[in-house]
């Protein structure tokens, strides 16, 4: 009890409160803005946190996130962009609403959703990761091995539509995790001679470069002409209580969904959002109003995105193995503030993991009246010049990753992998991937190694203990049934042509 | 910008054999077989089995080296993005000895005016911007951002 008592002491602070405001406006402001992403707002925002305490530093995230991903429903119910990759998947359907003149019954479906989804995404958080933890507390080499594998194949199998282009994103993660000194063996490796190398490359300048360098860079060269946006004059909270009655079973479906979504490794509310607005139209009495306007499919799809949210924390905060791109990012913010991830926080430091958990839920009741705010402002936030606005971001991003060593060799690494990132978007290549392999390289290697040296070079004392076997059968699954399907189904379409 | 698979996958798999031919010099610890080399050089077997897949699937779907989109055909595009790299790379160069508030000035400057933001509207932005940052990271967060000039 007195781990709760202190957590509360280390939550309600006028600082980490302010912090916590301020992070909400910040993310509202960015997943409001065409353009920035969620994970832009975090990669801003964590040179910021990386002079604060762990409590504040990690409130900052978890709500500045929450809001980016609710915000960016805004720009696309009202000029149908969404404002994060995560609403993308219903936008058509939320800007049709708009033009029938019903965009405050989508805004407010946005706005209610999102907060059920998320403290939804919380109670599962709450209840399922001690629980986990106790299990993850047995866990050897081997597991941890299997694991962090398992995470970056699914981040490879859920993110990407060529698979292939996913392991070459998550190849060269892997690649930069192994320059510097920092191995099994304390070998300086491909730092030919630098000294600025052999501390390896900085994730933190990595994740600037590509996530909002490569933002800059694509804005340069797009001709897209900033609209103006439709207005929302009516009552946001109209037909809440309705809709809860009558889609309460999509907002569920979508909560659930979202949940289990998030906590796959690597895919994150993006996936979980286009996931359930497929499920949604499936399984709907009404699949033909899809489309048209119907706000069942956003009420799934909204739910889901948020949910996913906090999903993605519980495999982050239980093995170490982040659930997206914003957990692999917030994993190495917590390895900073030696609030190191993994089973053991939660016997040693159980006052940070509860501090986290009143964050969560702190973040999505404020979402309400800062939601509504962001809405009602709107046009102002849609109106900021991004020809403005994307030089400043440029500099924020210099001096973010200069802040982190304290020298330009960090600005030179954001600028390699923002030109990087860039060039792998223009062709496909998804970048999450990368970054996963990143903070998750030296995990792998490490857990590799030491398996192999303990089992003298044998392979087979990978699936000698249970939970190892498990999680390795689990793996080579996910590699091999793609596999074997597109074989079966190539040799059934072949058969009717040879006879 | 679409660069045909077959060219990134020659590209991947040539680092790929570099990556594999470096990794096996590096040194073995002392009575042990698997060291610093091995994870290096799985990950360089990953990345060339992914070029070859590319090679295949690209050679499949041929339709030259490189597909230009539409921003790539005009040379205007081109110069926005040197210039952009070339302002990021004058700040790694010169914030050291001339300073951060005036070459962070400048490089916003430069950029806003590309952007064909009215002059006064970006020296307005830029100053402010620089003045923001100055104080938020030099003052608040006590970044040691470079003084140059402005120092002793």
């Amino acid at each position: 009890m007195s781990a709760i008592t202190t957590a509360f002491g280390l939550v309600f602070q006028p600082s980490v409160l302010v912090t916590i405001l301020l992070a909400a406006i910040f993310g509202l402001v960015v997943g409001a803005i065409p353009g920035l992403t969620a994970t832009m707002a975090i990669a801003l925002l964590v040179p910021v946190t990386f002079f604060m305490d762990p409590v504040p530093a990690v409130g900052a995230m978890v709500t500045c996130s929450a809001m980016a991903i609710f915000a960016g429903d805004i720009p696309g119910t009202l000029l149908r962009i969404p404002g994060t990759p995560a609403s993308a998947a219903y936008t058509d359907e939320a800007y049709t609403m708009t033009r029938n003149g019903e965009g405050e019954i989508a805004l407010g479906a946005n706005l209610l959703f999102s907060v059920i989804g998320g403290l939804f995404g919380t109670v599962v958080l709450i209840l399922s990761a001690p629980a986990l933890a106790e299990v993850a507390l047995q866990f050897s080499s081997f597991e941890y091995f299997w694991l962090a594998l398992l995470g970056l194949t699914c981040a490879v199998f859920i993110g990407t539509a060529s698979p292939v282009k996913g392991f070459v994103s998550l190849f060269i993660g892997l690649f930069v995790s192994t320059i510097g000194l920092n191995n099994p063996a304390g070998v300086p490796r491909f730092t030919f001679g630098n000294t600025e190398l052999t501390g390896g490359v900085n994730f933190i300048a990595a994740m600037i470069g590509l996530f909002a360098v490569s933002e800059v860079f694509r804005f340069v060269i797009s001709r897209s002409v900033q609209a103006t946006p439709q207005a929302v004059v009516g009552n946001l909270f109209r037909g809440w209580g309705r809709m809860i009655v009558q889609y309460w079973r999509q907002q569920v479906r979508g909560n659930v969904l979202g949940t289990i979504i998030g906590a796959l490794p690597g895919a994150g509310a993006d996936i979980a959002a286009w996931v359930s607005y497929a499920v949604s139209k499936k399984l709907s009495r009404t699949p033909e109003k899809f489309g048209k306007g119907h706000v069942e499919g956003i009420v799934e799809s909204t739910s889901a995105n948020n949910a996913a949210l906090a999903g993605a924390w519980v495999p982050a905060l239980v093995f170490g193995i982040p659930g997206d791109s914003i957990t692999a990012v917030v994993i190495g913010v917590l390895y900073l503030k030696n609030m190191n991830p993994g089973p053991t926080i939660f016997l040693e430091n159980p006052q940070y993991i509860y501090a986290v958990f009143i964050i969560f839920i702190l973040a999505n009741l404020v979402m309400l009246p800062l939601g509504w705010a962001a809405i009602k402002g709107a046009r102002t936030i849609l109106r900021i010049p991004r020809e403005i606005l994307m030089p400043c971001i440029l500099m924020f991003c210099i001096v973010g990753a200069f802040a982190i060593n304290n020298s330009a060799f960090g600005v030179a690494v954001m600028l390699v992998f923002g030109v990087l990132g860039f060039l792998m978007e223009e062709n496909d290549i998804p970048v999450a991937p990368c970054i996963l392999g990143i903070v998750l390289g030296p995990m792998l290697e490490e857990n590799f190694v030491t398996s192999m040296i303990k089992s003298d070079g044998s392979f087979l004392a990978f699936f000698e203990r249970p939970i190892a076997a498990g999680l390795g059968v689990a793996t080579l699954l996910v590699w091999f049934v793609p596999v074997l399907l597109a074989a079966l189904r190539s040799r059934q379409a072949a058969i009717p042509r040879e006879g | 910008m679409r660069v045909n698979d077959a060219v990134i996958g020659i590209l991947l798999l040539a680092f790929a054999i570099v990556t594999f031919a470096y990794a096996r010099t590096l040194p073995a610890i002392p009575g042990q077989e698997y060291g610093a080399a091995v994870f290096p050089m799985l990950i360089a077997v990953g990345l060339g089995g992914c070029g070859v897949l590319l090679v295949a699937s690209g050679l499949r779907h041929w339709q030259g080296a490189v597909v230009w989109s539409d921003w790539a055909r005009t040379h205007h595009s081109w110069t926005k993005l040197a210039v952009v790299v070339g302002l990021v790379m004058t700040y790694i160069l010169t914030a050291s000895t001339i300073g951060f508030v005036p070459v962070s000035i400048l490089v916003l400057l430069i950029f806003l005016m590309m952007m064909r933001v009215r002059w006064w509207i970006a020296a307005a932005a830029a100053i402010a911007t620089t003045m923001l940052i100055q104080q938020t990271f030099g003052g608040l967060l006590r970044v040691p951002l470079p003084l140059g000039l402005l120092g002793p």
